[in-house]
């Protein structure tokens, strides 16, 4: 029959060694990830082509998303289309444009329905591919792409003067995960 | 009392003919082959004729299928997708799900595409004026719906769904019935068009069938006729041939019963004693004499002329001097003609080269052609006999021609083709009752003919007659120089 000494001295043994595997792992796992190319890494806020805005301030891209503009100057209504949750851009878009986390998101729609304060409520779609083609139908709608998503149905605006891959320019997403 | 002597002065030209029995057979072979050949050709005919129209029926129908049965199919597919275009516009209404209402926005648009396509198509395939104006219609129908479907559309996605609605009642409606309206009148268009095709395949059909039935008619029609025309030669030549036998058959008995009747006057009369100086005697034997080779010749040309049918029997040729047969034959004539007042002039061309043939069947063949010109040389009672060496219309042959020359009455031209026919005999010969088988000019071609020679003739009507035989000049002959001989009553050059 083994001691209980030896038996407790093998489960110390036991987790030391796994404590050291799992800090190699997370080691490696913070190791610098490969350069990714421009397109990949920016975020552009892309509208339908017919819109006549091509450049907007931060401050008025805010005033956008929050739903605190309801047309756009040509009359047209905007409309706001967002990834669902969990999509890199979406977080990217929070962060950057938002300056809020999921809940605060939420809350602030709610809020801004209830009272009136927000006049649109965004549109929620599955997929960029989606996001593109709501975009591409919908002449009033405003939405966000990662930079490589985006082809000739829709239409890049300048933020702050900038296009995605300018320098300075502010918004960027986390490289894609498989989902 | 010779044959010649009976007849006389020549009035007509001699000769009685009939077809042999080997022209019926030929002349049987060739019309059925022709008959044949010609319902052939007729067959081919009809057979072109059901081709072409058939083809003509098929082209006309592929016409109408890819021109208007496959327009209809292009058609409903067309309003097919117009209805996709519009139900998809429609599906987004019944739904808050904006990843479903891009997808019903992709499908109305994808459907809109191949509408767009098949309009464009149409145009380019429009062959009349009201085509084209039904297409460019339909175009800016379509246009103008899709305008309105794109804002029905942006309206559904936006959310505005009371808005879509009506948007699309408003003017959604209206502008999509003006499209169903422009594909229902092309629909209407390739019906018309498809009607017209069909008359066409129609009228193709029945012109088919009437071509084939006159064709058929008349190939048949002319099948019988031809046959009938076969059928009535063959029995206008049988009965031909019966009356030229009959015709034949009392001339020969003519020729032996008088001859035979002198003969049993002059038997009766020795019989009865009636006969009894020796100066009698004699007359009357040589009466019998006379009378009995008359007979003998007669029998003698009717045998001869079945012999010289045969023409392949060359095993009994050999080379011949033309000069010395010339001159017997000549002496022998002159013998028989000479008391009559006839003269036949003899006229050889020197050194006259052989010929390769049967001596006593060419001896024959020119006294045929002798006796023809006595019978025939009228008044004049002159015949000339010339031999001479020739060119041949063959090429690379030469020839000897022998001329028998009368200065009679000569031949009428009608009569030409058919005097050296056997037991033909013409009209005017019969009607001057000339005596004779018809068989003599017949029997000397035939002999001509098997020796590898052949008879020509040229006359002149009332001036006399020019009978020429062609002897071939034997290849291993050698000249003959001819010799100088007068017989009596005939003159020789």
């Amino acid at each position: 029959m083994p001691r209980p000494a030896h038996v407790l001295f093998f489960m110390v043994c036991a987790a030391l060694l796994w404590g050291a595997l799992l800090s190699c792992s997370l080691g490696f796992a913070q190791l610098p990830a490969p350069e990714l190319p421009a397109a990949e890494r920016n975020l552009a806020i892309v509208v339908n082509q017919s819109n006549p805005v091509n450049d907007l301030s931060m401050a008025d891209l805010r005033r956008v998303f929050l739903g605190e503009r309801g047309h756009w100057p040509n009359g047209r209504r905007i409309t706001l289309v967002m990834l669902e949750p969990g999509w890199p851009e979406r977080a990217a878009v929070l962060s950057g444009v938002y300056h809020m986390d999921e809940t605060e998101f939420n809350n602030h729609f709610l809020h801004g329905l209830f009272t009136g304060e927000v006049f649109v409520s965004p549109k929620t779609l599955a997929t960029p591919e989606g996001v593109r083609k709501f975009i591409f139908n919908v002449p009033g709608a405003i939405g966000y792409l990662r930079a490589s998503d985006v082809d000739k149905t829709v239409k890049v605006i300048r933020i702050d003067e900038r296009l995605p891959g300018d320098k300075g320019y502010k918004l960027h997403v986390p490289p894609r995960e498989n989902r | 009392m010779g044959r010649e002597k009976a007849s006389g002065a020549r009035k007509a030209m001699p000769g009685m003919r009939s077809r042999p029995a080997h022209s019926w057979g030929r002349f049987s072979r060739y019309s059925s082959a022709l008959l044949l050949f010609f319902i052939l050709c007729a067959a081919t005919a009809v057979g072109l004729f059901a081709i072409r129209d058939l083809r003509r029926a098929d082209l006309d129908s592929q016409n109408m299928y890819t021109g208007s049965v496959l327009s209809l199919h292009r058609i409903a597919a067309l309003q097919y997708q117009t209805q996709e275009t519009r139900r998809s516009t429609l599906y987004a209404l019944s739904t808050a799900d904006s990843n479903l209402h891009v997808k019903y926005a992709d499908q109305s648009r994808e459907a809109d595409h191949l509408v767009s396509e098949g309009i464009t198509a149409y145009l380019a395939n429009a062959r009349t004026p009201n085509e084209m104006d039904i297409g460019r219609r339909l175009q800016r129908d379509w246009s103008t719906y899709l305008n309105v479907r794109d804002e029905v559309l942006a309206s559904i996605l936006e959310g505005s769904t009371k808005e879509a609605v009506d948007l699309d009642l408003t003017q959604g409606v209206q502008s999509f019935d003006r499209v169903r309206q422009d594909l229902a009148e092309i629909e209407r268009v390739y019906d018309q068009q498809a009607s017209q095709q069909l008359s066409n395949v129609d009228a193709t059909s029945r012109r088919t069938i009437i071509r084939v039935g006159a064709v058929l008619g008349i190939t048949l029609i002319l099948a019988l006729a031809s046959v009938w025309a076969i059928q009535r030669s063959r029995m206008s030549n049988a009965i031909q041939l019966a009356r030229l036998q009959m015709e034949f058959l009392a001339s020969v008995s003519h020729e032996l019963r008088t001859p035979l009747a002198v003969i049993s006057s002059a038997a009766d009369n020795i019989a009865d004693g009636l006969v009894k100086e020796k100066d009698d005697v004699k007359k009357y034997g040589a009466a019998i004499q006379s009378q009995s080779r008359q007979m003998t010749e007669l029998v003698d040309q009717i045998l001869l002329f079945s012999a010289t049918k045969d023409r392949e029997n060359h095993a009994a040729f050999g080379i011949l001097d033309l000069s010395e047969i010339l001159r017997s034959v000549v002496h022998q004539a002159s013998e028989l003609v000479s008391a009559a007042g006839f003269h036949i002039e003899l006229e050889i061309a020197p050194g006259l080269p052989s010929v390769k043939g049967d001596a006593s069947a060419l001896a024959r063949c020119l006294q045929n052609m002798i006796v023809n010109a006595v019978k025939y040389s009228g008044k004049s009672r002159w015949v000339g006999v010339k031999a001479f060496p020739g060119g041949s219309q063959l090429p690379g042959r030469r020839e000897i021609q022998i001329a028998v020359t009368d200065k009679g009455i000569g031949i009428a031209k009608p009569e030409l083709p058919h005097i050296f026919e056997p037991f033909y005999r013409s009209p005017a010969v019969v009607a001057e009752q000339i005596h004779g088988t018809g068989l003599g000019l017949s029997v000397a071609k035939n002999i001509a003919e098997a020796m590898a020679g052949h008879l020509s003739v040229a006359s002149e009507l009332g001036a006399g007659s020019v009978f020429t035989l062609h002897l071939p000049i034997a290849a291993d002959a050698e000249s003959q120089v001819p010799v100088e001989i007068r017989a009596e009553g005939s003159t020789e050059k």
